[in-house]
């Protein structure tokens, strides 16, 4: 069931240009430093620091702001699709789970987001390679910079699908979006505890993992907790 | 007698609202049953809750005798229906529309056609819905209700935004499929004129309560034209009359006569005068069906 659930959904997807975002965003990323290194290039090379670690360094420093946002705008779209004529009592009156439903929705939005975090590490490691940089090529960093952040962000995955599917009125999880994608750029000065932190790979232990971990429990808790209220809620 | 749909004191409240007050319907198999209310009356909460997308406060439903709130899959696969507005993907053509609900069904792939000719869209099958026009996206949400063979089809004012000559097409093709499939067929509307027109038994719902339920010649009877006589004497000859076995009631000075022949009525009229009645006036009243139905409502507001 869930397999005919996600071709459902892909299907949807068709025309919406939902493959262009996906490929702008990990673009966008390097595209930056594409500016940073054609400008400064001679100031890194002063500074001794014209390497591959800190060029991933510099990537994954824009990575959690741009995953951030890569979430809001993608579970919305995808909520959109059903609010836009209320396609949920069509769909949810057919004879399948209303679990099924929300998990197909997660995974397709999983999905595209992985896409999104390959073409990253894929798009990091061109643009590196073309920098002409003497060290190795650190390929677990460049993979680990691409998808820690996407693991630690679940559960902001988790509430933002949560709140778009269950709220007609788009504003809100937008709101709640913007709020997150500001904290996600302020980072560094919020508290370890707050979920949009945790892209940024920092805490006071200086363990990525950590937030990697934390990412995936909360992020389970947090689908849950969605799914959950989606089956009990009445459709409008 | 075998009910495709069979509600117990179903009930749902929205806050403080009783939207829907403990309906018992039923819906024998093979009817075609008009759900028929003024617009907030609660018919949509109720087929809301047929379908299982609202949860009912209290109160079951029971669909092919089984119980919705444990086999809601079951039941589900065999029902179409089509709930308020229509509901589709703009950016999808017809055929991708249906193809998204065919897959879920698991239906083969060449019953979208037969839909689409059904409903008379096969010309513009590959053009995007969201160019269509309110008739022809209502037209798409019977196709789609129609996908999976259903036992069950459960329409909410499918007429809606339809120009005459679709109307009597839609109207047409329910009598059809319930004639010669015998599916089973719960129709909502505000309009009397439109069930009159093609239900077999009718459900009226009035402030979420149920105030009528039977077939459509019941409530035609209920409606037929009354024949009133004034004469002198008029309680005592009204006596006479129940005492020949006629059928006759009694208000305000007034005798009136219902569902009854011109035989009957002359009959009636030999009767009184033969006993020394005068009789002053014999006149008709005449109430429509519409004019029932607004006094069904009326009635159960009063409450």
């Amino acid at each position: 069931m869930i397999g005919k659930l996600l071709q459902v959904e892909f299907m949807k997807l068709k025309r919406k240009g939902i493959w262009f975002l996906v490929f702008l965003g990990p673009f966008g990323v390097v595209s930056l430093q594409m500016v940073n290194y054609g400008v400064r290039k001679e100031w890194f090379l002063h500074q001794g620091t014209y390497n591959w670690d800190y060029y991933v360094l510099n990537v994954s420093a824009i990575t959690p702001f741009a995953l951030i946002l890569g979430i809001v705008i993608l579970t919305s779209f995808m909520a959109s699709i059903e609010n836009e004529t209320n396609t949920w009592k069509q769909m949810l009156a057919l004879p399948i789970t209303r679990w099924s439903v929300y998990l197909s929705k997660y995974t397709t939005l999983l999905f595209l987001l992985i896409i999104a975090s390959s073409l990253l590490a894929i798009f990091s490691l061109l643009f590196g390679i073309y920098l002409d940089f003497q060290n190795d090529i650190p390929y677990v960093d460049i993979i680990r910079y691409s998808f820690y952040p996407l693991f630690a962000a679940l559960p902001v995955l988790g509430l933002q699908l949560w709140i778009s599917t269950v709220i007609q009125n788009q504003g809100l999880p937008i709101t709640v979006g913007v709020i997150g994608v500001i904290l996600a750029y302020m980072a560094y000065f919020i508290p370890d505890w707050l979920i949009w932190k945790w892209p940024s790979l920092d805490n006071q232990w200086n363990e990525p993992l950590l937030n990697v971990y934390w990412g995936l429990a909360v992020g389970i808790g947090i689908y849950f907790v969605g799914m959950i209220d989606f089956i009990r809620r009445d459709v409008k | 007698m075998e009910y495709i749909v069979e509600t117990n004191r179903l009930t749902k409240r929205f806050g403080k609202e009783l939207a829907v007050n403990g309906l018992d319907i039923k819906i024998p198999k093979g009817e075609i049953y008009g759900f028929l209310g003024p617009n907030g009356a609660g018919k949509t909460t109720t087929i809301r809750m047929l379908l299982g997308l609202m949860h009912p406060t209290s109160g079951t439903v029971k669909v092919f005798g089984k119980d919705l709130a444990k086999e809601r899959i079951e039941i589900l696969k065999q029902i179409g229906s089509l709930v308020e507005n229509p509901s589709y993907y703009p950016h999808l053509t017809a055929y991708e529309n249906l193809e998204t609900i065919r897959k879920i069904y698991g239906a083969p792939m060449e019953r979208i056609n037969d839909v689409l000719t059904i409903v008379g869209l096969s010309d513009v099958a590959k053009k995007k819905v969201k160019g269509f026009s309110l008739g022809m996206k209502q037209r798409l949400g019977i196709a789609a209700s129609l996908l999976n063979n259903p036992q069950l089809l459960i329409l909410d004012e499918p007429t809606n935004g339809l120009d005459p000559s679709g109307i009597i097409e839609i109207r047409n093709l329910l009598k059809q499929l319930a004639a010669e499939y015998g599916i089973t067929i719960l129709i909502s509307s505000h309009l009397l004129s439109e069930i009159d027109q093609i239900a077999t038994s009718v459900g009226v719902i009035s402030k979420g309560n149920l105030i009528f339920q039977d077939s459509i010649e019941s409530m035609r009877l209920y409606s037929m034209r009354k024949i009133l006589l004034k004469v002198n004497n008029s309680e005592r000859a009204w006596h006479l009359l129940i005492s020949r076995g006629v059928k006759a009631d009694y208000e305000k000075e007034i005798i009136s006569l219902s569902n009854m022949s011109d035989d009957d009525i002359a009959e009636v009229v030999r009767l009184l005068v033969e006993n020394g009645y005068s009789i002053y006036r014999v006149e008709e009243e005449k109430r429509s069906l519409e004019d029932t139905f607004l006094q069904m409502t009326s009635e159960a507001s009063g409450i």
